[in-house]
């Protein structure tokens, strides 16, 4: 073997080249993929990855996915031992227990060979949107969640295994669209292949390879340094989801605790909950990822890309049967809603230790909703995904949270633009807004919620399988909580009462009828007493926040119609409110508990049994939607 | 033909060049100085003495301009409204909802150009067909139009949704603010884009009125002052098309000129290349934070329907055409950093021009790809921007030293020589992004580089991509004012049409496709400007049922007058393969929009040629011999200057071409031959 000589600047030649080629990778999926989730919510990753299955570079796509990819190559690599890949081999599975997630993500990997041998993986995992089974409602195992394709090759030696092809297309509900997005992955594993390929061919074998191990340490140095940055100790926090679908209204608990010592880091989960009924579950791999995730954004967040070098300060416990550990045959089909409250659960405990790196709790919701029916247009079946809506992002110890973003489970995912969802569908959107008041109140103020109204067109059916409705994005450092996420019905003119969580596992609406989504909005950071009121009086111009709540909650007084601020109200009303705002902030320490019996016994009949979160009765921003004459008039 | 002086003026942020070329003659003449903030009309007027050109003689006033982008990147622009379909008042800050920056808790979205507050409801809706839903309440409009003078609004833009089907509620809104607020600038969105995406015709529509009085006060502001100064001939503005309009077009459509200057570069570029018998060329420009790459294919410019203001992170979008220019940032001024954990960075922090490089010696302390060049001898220290500004290689060697080379245990030239690879490593995937990425055959182009540092790199990327020949332009500091007398009167028009290629009905497409064009022609007879001839280019944008991402495919008209599905079908089916290296001929395909550009050919200068020389530069070419790095060693290597170079000349390398605000490497292996046009064609050498 020749000398070789790594130096710092071909290993940054060679960081810039693997970011191209999997960024090469992620943009031919994205404009030969055929379903919205793919296009549009980005609903995939790319990866290259080393012989052993370590993750070299990947292109996102889903935060949540960090580890899926590369565990998935592992048990690839198992299944078949390193002699039985051979070159032309296109691996495929969708396995969930090994991606960590559910039956919709086809994973598919290409060995890459140079001379002779394996040097690494080219992968590329996406959403397909309908791999059969169960429509619509809430599955309760996995069988009942569509076709299962184990680790098996769908290409061996370059021959495509058509068998494969014939069940998989017998299998799903929309074959051509399936073979669409196959194609697509087939042609971002090869461009990653062929790119990676050129780069080893110009830099040398070992070369490259030498400088991914470099690359791979200098993540870990930074990670190691940023971790001794933190105060060693042990750092606590819970919070819970609404339910599982199937058990309603029995929250399910989310504890995490993290240990810092040194400059090393453990985040132990095994005190979230047990898997669950309801196909709220997900695979060790993605509970592995939530702590990866959490640990990415506390230490390096843009200053290195992901590689496995990132994590090996990071030590995970996460017994197995845990619902971000689940086990055959628990459901899995929505498992990416509870891991993201996971991850902000860790930013929680966090907060002491590093107040200037966390952020305040956020929706932590897609908050998408799925419509099926029968086109009118052409008599097809039709499968709507409606994206992502956005919602609020926690506050920050020096700036306000964002408003109307995609939840942490996802990044560049984009909403679809109304117009084409229009288009496509027998659907009207009547509104798509900001929420007012939606915000936790702070210094630094909570990100808004978004409100959608859906119109049907035609009759259709709603699946909405969303949750937090009642974990609120909690606030930090005497910053309150923002709002829940929901949905409400509107039948034959008339919006839902009550509803006992964000859920609606299958309603048919008729032409006319409509359903709206809310998505939550940040937690605040910092006390609103301490706001600039003059800041005050500009969300309220802008309409951000009510007068109401500029009096109620930040302790401003402003003219109704200048919006100038009354100096000496205001301090008046700041004092007063003091000790209401300690009585807020302690209240948010407690997990949202079931109404006692007499409370329950003080509400109305049928009220729910537990807060119901009207303004009226139990306390929750208004309605704008409802308050205004709405289009179905 | 009383007048034969055509003028070009490109303003930047630092520069206003000018080209003035007289027909009569066929002599170009160049003149550069610097911008003048507070009258730029100013820096025009001296721009073109110092050109030799007299107002009264010019038939044909051409211009680009920063300002239309600057006053969105600065945030100066007007005190502007949105009016929007009601439900929708916070679509323009909604956005796209995407969090490109995944790990970063502290990301910021876009920040609109109207607050929430100027945004404001109006009941009127269209189905997605286009047919009406709830009509126009004008009493509506009527009481806004007074709420708006109220707030002393200056600009307002219109938004309605499915307006690209049906754009009579935006019409008519538009009549009736007009009427009642004289002195307003009101633009609607159909205007400018008739495309579906109802967020990112906000966003341009917005961006229209944002800049709207500025743009239009500052473009008739020079329009006056010509006028007094005798003009009496065509004004056009450049667009991002790269063509041309007319000034009260460019006063009504803003947004249509953010991005003049690049798009003049790519212009000249494809100018120079087709007088050099050049089909296929990469418009190359490096600066001091950016560099920016654009492709001619088959001699022509390619475009893209949208692009990014500001950070992808944060960016707003603009829904025009415009020529599609991939940029990383990557310049002069780029800093190197050693960051935590030991990897080194080159950007995209960059030192600009204040404090600048650590050679400038204006405070700088951190070492930039400029401090490199120096240090390799790649750039002269006493004749830089022609002697006016000495660099201390001192302070570039110390910059270098403190921040890269001692903490990464190399030595300065190392650190140096490291610094410009991984520059050039980035820079080559600007180049990639609008050529591999496209599926199209880096190696096939001619790399025409310009700009300050452009020459500098040019033959490094070129052997990074395995591309063979580069070009290096006369005058590459004055290269977008050339482009702009290079350039067409040009329509671009958009109409979304969703519809199965099977179920396309050619005469309602054929319909829109004539009424659109003989508007673009009707538009260029209103320009006023002789022109050869009128040419018209249709596409169509398609997409697999059930995809997204749609591909712009270029019709031939005879597959219209055909009304040849297949033919199309089999167009879409080999540019999709070519693009992605996919495709699906089995499955149907839909069209999402029809496209057409309707351009007024105008006559072209002719470029000048150069004095002709032997195959040796003459003696006095030569400004001696300078220590310069290559691959691992410094070698004597002889420095030119290319004032004093002949046509047919020929140097090969290791050599250095010195001109005043550029300066052009050879590595060795390279062969250079000045052409008789005075452009510097460089054969790489086999890479080393």
């Amino acid at each position: 073997m020749s000398e070789f000589r790594v130096t710092p600047v071909l290993v940054e030649i060679v960081r810039n080249g693997v970011i191209a080629v999997t960024e090469e990778m992620k943009t031919n999926l994205m404009r030969t993929a055929y379903n919205m989730i793919i296009y549009e919510a980005l609903d995939f990753t790319v990866g290259l990855f080393t012989a052993e299955g370590e993750t070299v570079s990947i292109s996102l796509g889903l935060p949540t996915f960090i580890r899926g990819m590369a565990e998935t190559i592992k048990a690839k690599l198992k299944h078949f031992g390193r002699e039985g890949i051979e070159p032309g081999d296109i691996l495929v599975t969708n396995d969930a227990y090994i991606t960590g997630s559910h039956l919709n993500h086809f994973t598919f990997s290409i060995p890459i060979f140079h001379e002779g041998d394996l040097i690494g993986f080219s992968c590329c995992m996406a959403h397909w949107q309908d791999v059969g089974g169960q429509l619509g409602g809430v599955t309760t195992d996995i069988f009942s969640e569509g076709i299962q394709i184990p680790i098996v090759k769908y290409a061996r030696r370059g021959v495509i295994n058509q068998d494969l092809i014939d069940i998989i297309r017998m299998n799903v509900r929309i074959p051509e669209r399936a073979m669409g997005d196959l194609r697509a992955q087939i042609t971002a594993v090869k461009t990653g292949e062929r790119r990676f390929l050129e780069l080893v061919n110009r830099y040398g074998r070992k070369e490259v390879q030498g400088a991914i191990a470099i690359l791979m340490d200098q993540s870990e140095k930074a990670a190691r340094a940023r971790t001794r940055a933190i105060p060693d100790g042990i750092y606590e926090a819970e919070s819970f989801m609404d339910d599982d679908g199937v058990v309603i209204g029995v929250p399910i608990p989310i504890k995490v605790r993290v240990e810092v010592k040194g400059d090393e880091i453990t985040i132990d989960l095994s005190d979230v909950s047990k898997q669950v009924r309801g196909f709220y579950n997900s695979g060790i791999t993605t509970g592995t990822a939530c702590a990866q995730v959490a640990f990415k954004c506390l230490t390096s967040p843009t200053d290195y890309p992901i590689n496995d070098g990132s994590f090996r300060n990071l030590k995970v416990i996460i017994p197995p049967g845990r619902v971000i550990s689940a086990t055959r045959p628990a459901p899995m089909r929505w498992w990416m809603t509870f891991p993201m409250t996971v991850i902000d659960t860790v930013f929680k405990a966090m907060a002491d230790a590093i107040s200037d790196k966390v952020i305040a709790g956020h929706h932590a919701d897609l908050c998408v909703s799925l419509v099926h029916g029968i086109d009118p247009k052409d008599g097809k079946f039709f499968l709507a995904h409606m994206g992502p809506l956005g919602g609020g992002w926690g506050a920050k110890y020096n700036s306000d949270g964002e408003s109307a973003t995609v939840c942490i489970n996802d990044g560049d995912t984009h909403n679809s633009p109304r117009e084409q969802l229009e288009t496509k569908y027998p659907l009207l959107i009547e509104r798509y807004a900001l929420i007012p008041d939606s915000g936790g109140p702070g210094k630094y103020r909570g990100g808004l919620g978004c409100e959608t109204v859906v119109r049907a067109l035609s009759d259709v059916t709603l699946n909405a399988s969303i949750d937090r409705a009642h974990c609120l994005p909690w606030g930090l450092d005497g910053g309150l909580e923002g709002t829940g996420n929901q949905v409400l019905l509107r039948r034959n003119g008339e919006w839902d009462k009550e509803r006992v969580n964000a859920k609606v596992l299958t309603a048919p609406l008729k032409p006319g009828d409509a359903y709206a989504l809310r998505s939550g909005g940040g937690g605040g950071f910092g006390s609103p007493l301490e706001r600039p009121p003059e800041r005050v009086a500009a969300d309220v111009r802008q309409g951000y926040v009510s007068l109401a709540a500029a009096r109620d909650y930040y302790g401003v007084v402003l003219d109704p119609v200048t919006f100038a601020v009354d100096v000496a109200a205001t301090t008046t009303e700041r004092t007063a409110l003091a000790e209401t705002h300690k009585r807020r902030v302690a209240s948010q320490k407690a997990p949202m508990k079931g109404l006692t019996a007499t409370e329950l016994a003080a509400k109305r009949a049928e009220h729910p049994p537990i807060p119901c979160l009207r303004i009226s009765c139990c306390g929750m921003a208004s309605f704008s939607f409802l308050e205004e004459d709405d289009l179905s008039a | 033909m009383p007048v034969s002086l055509r003028l070009a003026a490109d303003i930047g942020g630092t520069f206003t060049d000018v080209a003035a070329f007289d027909e009569a003659s066929g002599r170009l003449t160049l003149g550069k100085v610097l911008s003048t903030p507070g009258a730029l009309v100013d820096g025009i007027e001296t721009g073109a003495t110092k050109a030799g050109a007299n107002f009264r003689e010019t038939g044909l006033f051409l211009h680009g301009s920063t300002v239309a982008i600057n006053t969105i990147l600065e945030r100066t622009g007007a005190k502007a409204a949105l009016l929007i379909t009601e439900g929708f008042r916070d679509i323009y800050e909604i956005g796209r909802v995407n969090r490109p920056d995944a790990y970063n808790l502290f990301f910021t979205k876009h920040r609109p150009l109207v607050p929430r507050e100027h945004r404001y409801e109006v009941h009127e809706r269209l189905y997605a067909t286009g047919e009406v839903l709830n009509p126009l309440d004008e009493d509506e409009i009527v009481a806004l139009a007074e709420t708006l003078k109220r707030e002393r609004i200056e600009a307002v833009a219109v938004l309605f949704l499915h307006c690209y089907r049906n754009p009579d509620h935006e019409q008519r809104a538009k009549q009736i603010l007009q009427t009642r607020l004289p002195g307003v600038f009101v633009t609607t969105s159909h205007e400018l884009s008739q495309e579906y995406r109802e967020f990112e015709r906000a966003s341009t529509v917005a961006a229209n009125a944002y800049i709207g009085p500025r743009v239009a006060s500052y473009l008739s502001g020079i329009s006056d002052h010509l006028t007094r100064a005798g003009f009496g001939g065509a004004f056009l503005v450049v667009q991002s098309t790269g063509g041309l309009f007319e000034l009260h077009q460019a006063r009504e459509q803003c947004v249509r000129m953010l991005e003049s200057g690049p798009a003049s570069g790519v212009m000249a570029t494809r100018a120079v290349a087709q007088e050099t018998g050049i089909a296929n060329a990469i418009a190359f420009d490096m600066g001091g934070t950016t560099a920016k790459a654009g492709v001619i294919e088959n001699g022509q410019v390619l475009t893209t329907g949208t692009a990014l203001v500001g950070g992808y992170e944060s960016a707003l979008p603009i829904q025009i055409p415009m020529i599609d220019i991939f940029e990383v940032g990557t310049g002069g001024g780029s800093i190197a950093r050693v960051v935590e954990g030991g990897a080194l960075h080159v950007g995209p922090e960059s030192a600009g021009a204040q404090p600048g490089p650590a050679c400038y010696g204006l405070g700088g302390r951190e070492p930039t790809v400029t401090d490199a060049n120096l240090v390799l001898g790649r750039l002269s220290p006493d004749r830089f921007l022609g002697g006016e500004m000495l660099l201390d290689v001192k302070a570039a060697e110390r910059a270098l030293y403190t921040h890269v080379a001692q903490p990464l245990g190399m030595s300065i030239v190392e650190a140096a020589a490291g610094i410009i690879d991984i520059a050039v490593t980035k820079m080559s995937y600007a180049v990639k992004g609008v050529t591999t990425q496209r599926g199209l055959d880096v190696g096939k182009f001619t790399l025409a580089a310009y700009g300050g540092a452009g020459p500098l790199h040019a033959t490094a990327i070129a052997r990074e991509l395995g591309i063979t020949r580069v070009l290096i332009p006369q005058a590459p500091g004055h290269f977008s004012a050339v482009g702009m007398l290079h350039s067409d009167l040009r329509y671009d028009f958009v109409r979304t049409r969703f519809t199965k290629l099977s179920e396309l009905d050619f005469s309602a497409f054929e319909n829109i496709f004539v009424e659109l064009e003989a508007e673009g022609s009707r538009k260029i007879r209103e320009a006023r400007v002789p022109v050869r001839e009128t040419y018209i280019a249709r596409s169509l944008d398609m997409r697999y049922v059930g995809q997204e991402h749609l591909v712009s495919i270029d019709i031939p008209a005879e597959h219209f007058s055909g009304q040849d599905r297949a033919a199309i079908k089999r167009l879409f089916d080999s540019e999709h393969e070519r693009r992605y290296g996919t495709s699906a001929p089995a499955e149907a395909a839909e069209i999402a929009s029809l496209r057409t550009a309707v351009t007024g050919i105008l006559e072209k200068p002719k470029f000048e040629s150069i004095a002709s020389g032997g195959l040796s530069p003459l003696p006095d070419a030569q400004r001696g011999t300078r220590q310069t790095y290559f691959s691992g060693a410094f070698v004597g290597t002889t420095v030119f200057a290319r004032e004093k170079l002949l046509a047919g000349n020929r140097i090969s390398g290791p050599a250095v071409v010195e001109e005043h605000a550029s300066t052009t490497i050879l590595m060795p292996g390279d062969v250079l031959t000045v052409d008789a046009l005075g452009n510097l064609l460089i054969a790489i050498g086999d890479a080393a």
